[in-house]
């Protein structure tokens, strides 16, 4: 049963981070008019939801779908082509950017759940997903390091705003379901 | 010029693996399969709990409960929350008894559990929660491949069993696309794929209309599978061998359908003159 | 069905998965080392002159590139600051070549058959307690469930406009998860009434019936 579980729990929270991009409404205008959407909230909550290992795994398979060419990232992309784009490094980083934020919930385990949450979501879901980001556009476009940095600069505001919403979400989740949090 | 290698490395990383591993795939271990006998062979007619208890969420739900049969058709009636659903689940192993034992047809429910999901074939209220696959054709086959057949072969025994129910056009129509009695249609013919000697419905009709019941009812009748079907709606008894009402956790009549039923809506009208 | 898949039969869908995926590496090892312009716009024309010989109008699938459009502005842009719009021409247009040449695989090649090509690469995630079986198994689940989930959104999105919410529709995100949690647990079951992610090794013995 537990392997079945898990296995049932990887793909439906993979489910869950494609039904956030299908959704065009979630999206949150930000300075410069770059769309930001529910997606990389989708990767935080998987590493506070389901732990890093449980967490990694969902996002590795939801971005293993995208490549066998289902149009489920944000803005209905999807297929071989969005590894030969500008943000290769950032579909690469979203396995790692949950694993992170699942790491740090279990680091973060006595602190209270709205902190624990923020903080491995900035971790994990900004600076590890930059991390492996702006490398990416490096090798893609032949900017310099501190050029890509700066083009996507612009998503900072947004995505710790989506840090914010995914420890609020994290906490309503916490409240209806004790218990449902891996680390708590 | 920066380095773009990170690109190229997938598709030619596949390249170097599919050459090598081809190589080693045909010494890829199968699991084998065994044959088991059942545990108790004096059993092996009927299905039978014997003193079992069973606690849900603090309170006993069973306590020395005990039930035996082996007609083909049988019922299971009872309120909200008597305990219904726990019993069928002990009969394939979903949940294990605390005290007492479970067989089915003389295997043991919890010690023979791995041949459970060969012998035991379980339909839930809601077919969305069932179907795991994204068509038709994949939700038949799947059963067939669990059994050991290949991936070929399941599909054409998948098609055989569409073409003989006449709806072969369901092949590969995407499960979310059909309607409730379609849906559960589907369900009942991926696990009757399976030839389960035991088919356990757990209130399979409650959301569909009675047309839909009736041919479904005739989709489990045209089996030699012994049934136990849940239902609140009791027209779907009519020709059934034997009616099992449980009540909070005991079991409050057994017998005959009619007895059954008249003795069950005798109680609801008593309970609603003291209401 | 959830997939850029193009249904239909032309040249390209005839072509074996593995085959196509070489190609792709091949293709994308010649287009890397070009750093004349004329020649980079040479390849992307020809890219686009395979998406015309898909018939029908599979031109049109062409504007895939489209949502790449904003950051192909910005990338040139920075270039054209930097004072190397020659180099930001080439590097652009090899990422809408390099682009448009991986998306002509996925639009002609089936998911299954993908998948199956792909196997090999999966192969050795055994060692990590990862079947082939069950990688496929959390494959189809997943394309199962995200329809579903999609519509459990519309869903709560409808009751909650309904009940006169308007702003901080993330809101609804909780309820998403929710469900979500209480499908897998209905899903789980079934999914363990039927064998589970492992082949069923263990059979009755035949009986007579």
């Amino acid at each position: 049963m537990n392997k079945d579980r898990t296995l049932v729990q990887i793909a439906l929270y993979a489910a869950v981070i494609a039904a956030l991009g299908l959704l065009p409404k979630f999206n949150i205008p930000v300075a410069g008019g770059v769309p930001l959407t529910a997606q990389t909230l989708g990767l935080m909550l998987a590493g506070i939801m389901l732990g890093p290992v449980r967490g990694f795994l969902s996002v590795a398979l939801f971005i293993l779908v995208v490549a066998l060419g289902a149009p489920l990232l944000a803005g209905g992309r999807g297929g071989l082509g969005v590894f030969a784009g500008p943000t290769v490094g950032f579909i690469v980083g979203f396995p790692f950017a949950a694993l992170v934020t699942g790491l740090m919930m279990q680091q973060l385990k006595n602190v209270n759940l709205f902190a624990a949450a923020l903080i491995s979501s900035i971790v994990g879901g900004i600076i590890v997903l930059y991390a492996f980001g702006i490398p990416g556009m490096v090798a893609m476009t032949s900017l310099d390091f501190s050029g890509a940095a700066k083009a996507i600069l612009v998503f900072i505001p947004g995505d710790i705003i989506k840090a914010l919403i995914a420890a609020l979400i994290a906490q309503s989740v916490l409240r209806a379901m004790p218990g449902i949090i891996p680390s708590r | 010029m920066p380095d773009k290698c990170g690109y190229t490395f997938g598709p030619l990383f596949s390249l170097v693996a599919n050459t090598a591993v081809s190589w080693f795939s045909g010494k890829q271990k199968t699991p084998v399969l065994t044959h088991q006998a059942p545990l108790y062979p004096s059993l092996a007619d009927s299905i039978c709990i014997e003193q079992v208890d069973l606690q849900r969420a603090d309170n006993h739900l069973f306590q020395q409960l005990s039930l035996r049969w082996n007609e083909t058709r049988v019922g299971l009636i009872g309120n909200n929350g008597s305990g219904k659903s726990s019993l069928v689940r002990l009969l394939n192993g979903l949940i294990a008894p605390e005290q007492g034992r479970v067989s089915v047809f003389g295997y043991d429910t919890v010690k023979q559990a791995a041949l459970m999901p060969a012998l035991v074939g379980f339909i839930f209220q809601n077919p969305d929660h069932q179907m795991i696959f994204p068509t038709v054709a994949e939700e038949l086959a799947f059963g067939c491949e669990q059994l050991g057949q290949s991936a070929q072969k399941a599909r054409a025994s998948a098609l055989a069993l569409l073409a003989e129910q006449g709806i072969e056009s369901w092949a590969d129509r995407p499960v979310t696309q059909l309607s409730e009695g379609q849906k559960q249609r589907v369900c009942i013919l991926s696990v009757l794929i399976m030839k389960p000697r035991l088919l356990i419905l757990d209130e399979p009709f409650s959301s569909l209309d009675l047309p839909t019941r009736h041919l479904l009812l005739a989709l489990i009748h045209n089996t030699d599978t012994h049934v136990l079907l849940i239902s609140h709606d009791f027209s779907v008894y009519g020709d059934f061998d034997r009616l099992i009402w449980v009540d909070e956790g005991q079991i409050k009549a057994d017998g005959l359908p009619d007895e059954v039923i008249r003795s069950y809506l005798a109680s609801v009208d008593n309970l609603s003159v003291s209401l | 069905m959830i997939t850029l898949y193009l249904a239909r039969s032309s040249w390209l869908h005839h072509l074996p998965a593995g085959f196509k995926l070489c190609l792709l590496a091949a293709s994308s090892m010649l287009i890397l080392p070009v750093t004349q312009l004329e020649l980079m716009l040479a390849s992307m024309l020809a890219t686009a002159l395979l998406y015309v010989t898909l018939g029908g109008r599979g031109w049109q699938h062409l504007n895939m590139v489209k949502p790449l459009l904003p950051f192909l502005a910005v990338i040139m842009a920075f270039h054209f600051w930097a004072g190397s719009a020659y180099e930001g021409g080439v590097s652009v247009l090899r990422l809408v070549t390099m682009f448009l040449l991986a998306n002509l695989i996925t639009l002609t090649t089936r998911m299954t058959d993908m998948m199956a090509a792909l196997q090999p690469v999966f192969w050795p995630l055994q060692w990590v307690g990862i079947s082939p079986r069950a990688l496929a198994l959390a494959v189809a689940l997943m394309v199962r469930f995200a329809p579903v989930l999609v519509l459990v959104m519309y869903n709560l999105d409808e009751a909650w406009k309904a009940r006169g919410g308007k702003k901080q529709k993330w809101r609804l995100i909780v309820p998403l998860i929710i469900q979500a949690i209480r499908l897998s647990d209905h899903v789980a079951e079934a999914l363990t009434a039927r064998g589970g992610s492992s082949k069923i090794s263990v059979r009755p013995i035949e009986v007579r019936r």
